[in-house]
């Protein structure tokens, strides 16, 4: 296959024998490769005029027109409760359900919402593994010095502190929660250097991490107390009429209607926003990263920041088109594969940071050195066969059985060819504000996970955000176990002053879904109805009912 | 790009070679006829079932995953979730049939291992949860994204992906624990005083020293 990259793949396997015995250096113009290649920087952002952050930071020009929109709830919406509880955890995926885990025992009311189904999220799409500072030479320490200089600097240096000292609690969780991470042979984790990790500090499961976390913490929220609201969207925020969050308008996606929770305390984890697809870039993130908790929490008054930054993985796959900007893990180059060009060279340490590696594809790709394909895509090879050939055969196989899978559909067989990568967009460095008790700068209102920003920076290494979702999501829960609010009244107050601001806009916001899929969370008309209407115009085909696959 | 026809649920659409069903699905306006999580394969929310317009056998299928092809019939196949089963430390043979009953139920008819998008091998795995070789089946389930599909086609209720979780957490749970190194509180707290110092520039110098020594002098 592949055979429109023949000449290139030739190169490269020539190339392969003399690439293995030598390193790559790492890039000495990293800032400067920054300011010219990576999207960061590319000036496509601007200004809001309205909310807490008018006129100071920049956000992406997607992600400000969001800011500035308008709620789609109607001015005349009840304020009304129809359901009334201690806590309210908005977001399915790592972050809201480690939060409602850490409830049990509480004796509050939990529900937690999601817009999809529990666990379709970020999360479950992580690949390539978690830190903790479970290695001999290692510690919390170490961990927080390799986060701060990867992040250049910009770390909250309380949250990390935080993050790094609850890695091997974490893990600890999750190892008596039932999760199974990969082991050597005597019996001690496999640990995995990571891009930025000065010791072998990442645990993994496979390339399958987040898949093995979030089925087991799906199912251990499934049997614990918290009443799970699944194809419910958070629409728009209550507070007490005095800028204290009170409680949440959802809309159920079945029933196709509005419902008011009314809750004491209110915890956001909503996740990232690599969905809106900033410059065009594809992602590899869920259908639901949209965005939605930064434009509920900021119409109630909360800052957001370092939002001008996003983490590009640099390895999104770039072919076959059906796999576009899904994610090939970074650990696949800490085990050994390479990163190089259309002529077979190897032009950059493909350990070298996220932004930089991400940066240094898009420049070599921008000056004519990169592998066009067939859909007129370009990127550059990560030579895959080059695991096996350093580690052993089927070391590739075992260790990342995701990656095959999902190539060899269409017979490309990363034991034996490269793939073809170019970055992604991946991750949400900034977002809402926290202190290290998760409480926004509005009562009432926690967060944690990818919503939030400062933790990582302006770029996140690698297996800090399946951390950063267990411990802060359980930090949420237990700050407000202590600190409970009592009952408020449910009022729009802040959404009409906010409304107040706002010149006209044509666009609405929380966006829900991904413009690309069409999809709409129209008010009052539910899929079902949306279904019905185009299927009784649709053609006959006589074959309506499902097949039975196995009839013989 | 090619264009193609597909139908969903009887209805045609235009779609273009090379895209996932999902993505045509998208480009139809048609995004809500198929529920979805990830579109990354790994969430198993946009379970379908296919069939050929030449008569090729169809199947179950990963929309999200699975490249849409002319003639191509599309059914929405939602699985529900079932009731979870609280995991056990050391757990063996006995105990696993008594929490799921049916698991010896098994006919080797084989239609879990051809309907999961993931090739484990599903039936094979069956039996070795009916004789307790449990570090086997927590291997087969390594790759389980309990999209369901495995319990939906079972005429005999066996419910493999339910058991395969309830096995891997088993034996989760049944790890020693780790032990947490306790380290010279003092000596630790004043590392940390150092290593979060105010001055940005003067953090980041004794972070890069950090890296370099595992500790705060070089």
């Amino acid at each position: 296959m592949m055979e429109w990259a023949k000449e290139s793949l030739e190169k490269v396997e020539q190339s392969r024998a003399a690439r293995l015995q030598q390193q790559a250096p790492m890039p000495s113009d990293t800032e400067l490769i920054l300011e010219n290649f990576h999207p960061d920087y590319s000036g496509k952002e601007r200004t809001v005029k309205v909310g807490p952050n008018a006129g100071d930071q920049k956000f992406p020009l997607e992600l400000a027109d969001l800011l500035e929109a308008d709620s789609p709830l109607p001015v005349t919406h009840s304020t009304t409760s129809d359901i009334e509880t201690d806590v309210l955890i908005i977001g399915g995926g790592g972050a809201g359900a480690a939060a409602a885990l850490a409830f049990e025992g509480s004796e509050l009311n939990v529900h937690l919402a999601t817009k999809l189904r529990l666990g379709d999220s970020n999360t479950v799409m992580a690949e390539g593994g978690i830190q903790a500072a479970l290695a001999e030479n290692d510690s919390p320490r170490r961990h927080f010095a390799d986060a701060m200089v990867g992040g250049h600097g910009d770390n909250e240096p309380d949250l990390l502190r935080i993050l790094c000292e609850g890695g091997p609690k974490s893990i600890e969780w999750l190892s008596q929660l039932g999760c199974l991470f990969d082991r050597n042979s005597d019996g001690t984790f496999r640990l995995r250097g990571g891009g930025g990790t000065s010791i072998p500090r990442v645990l993994a499961c496979r390339d399958y991490t987040g898949l093995e976390i979030m089925r087991v913490l799906k199912d251990a929220v499934r049997l614990s107390s918290t009443n799970v609201l699944e194809e419910h969207a958070a629409v728009e925020l209550f507070d007490d009429g005095n800028s204290t969050v009170s409680g949440a308008v959802l809309y159920d996606r079945k029933k196709a209607s509005l419902v008011n929770i009314s809750a004491r305390a209110v915890i956001l984890a909503t996740g990232g926003s690599g969905q809106l697809r900033l410059q065009g870039f594809p992602t590899s993130n869920h259908v639901g990263a949209t965005g939605d908790g930064l434009v509920l929490a900021y119409r109630q008054g909360c800052r957001l920041a370092f939002l001008d930054s996003y983490q590009y993985h640099p390895t999104g796959a770039c072919y076959p088109e059906a796999l576009a900007g899904q994610l090939v893990t970074e650990a696949i180059r800490s085990a050994g594969s390479q990163v190089v060009n259309a002529d077979g060279v190897h032009f950059i340490n493909e350990m070298a940071y996220r932004d930089v590696l991400a940066a240094a594809i898009i420049k070599e790709t921008q000056e004519g050195r990169g592998v066009t394909t067939p859909n007129g895509k370009v990127g550059v090879w990560l030579d895959t066969p080059m695991i096996d050939l350093k580690n052993g055969d089927g070391t590739l196989a075992k260790q990342f059985p995701g990656l095959i899978h999902r190539f060899e559909r269409y017979k490309i067989d990363p034991v034996k060819t490269p793939v073809l990568i170019y970055p992604t967009l991946h991750y949400q460095n900034g977002g809402i504000t926290i202190d290290s008790q998760c409480k926004t700068e509005v009562k009432g209102l926690w967060a944690c996970g990818e919503v939030t920003g400062g933790l990582h920076g302006k770029n996140r290494l690698m297996g800090n955000s399946l951390l950063d979702i267990l411990v802060f999501g359980r930090r949420a829960a237990e700050s407000v176990r202590d600190q409970i609010p009592d009952r408020r009244p449910l009022t729009l107050n802040s959404l009409n002053q906010f409304r107040k601001n706002l010149s006209a806009s044509s666009v609405s916001s929380p966006a829900f879904f991904p413009k690309a899929s069409q999809m709409k969370l129209e008010i009052g008309r539910s899929a079902v109805e949306a279904e019905s209407i185009d299927l009784s115009s649709s053609e006959t085909s006589g074959g309506f009912e499902p097949p039975d696959p196995f009839a013989r | 790009m090619k264009n193609i026809e597909i139908k969903i649920v009887g209805k045609p659409i235009s779609a273009q070679a090379g895209e996932t069903i999902v993505h045509a699905l998208w480009a139809a306006g048609m995004a809500e006829s198929v529920q979805t999580g990830c579109a990354g394969g790994v969430c198993g929310a946009c379970t379908v079932t296919v069939r050929y317009a030449d008569g090729k056998p169809g199947g179950t299928e990963l929309a999200c995953m699975k490249p849409v092809e002319e003639g191509m019939e599309v059914f929405p196949c939602p699985v529900e979730p079932d009731k979870a089963v609280e995991p056990v430390a050391n757990p063996d043979a006995l105990t696993l049939q008594s929490v799921f009953p049916t698991v010896n139920r098994c006919t080797k008819c084989g239609s879990c291992t051809t309907a999961c998008p993931m090739s484990i091998p599903v039936m094979d795995s069956v039996m070795r949860m009916q004789q307790g070789d449990f570090d086997a089946v927590a291997e087969d389930f390594t790759t389980c994204i309990h999209c369901g599909l495995c319990r939906f086609v079972c005429e005999d209720k066996v419910k493999p992906h339910n058991m395969g979780l309830w096995i891997r957490r088993s034996l989760g749970k049944s790890q020693p624990e780790l032990k947490m190194v306790d380290e010279d509180s003092d000596q630790v707290e004043k590392e940390w005083q150092d290593l979060m110092t105010d001055d940005k520039q003067e953090r980041m110098q004794r972070a890069k020293t950090f890296r370099e020594t595992g500790s705060l002098s070089k």
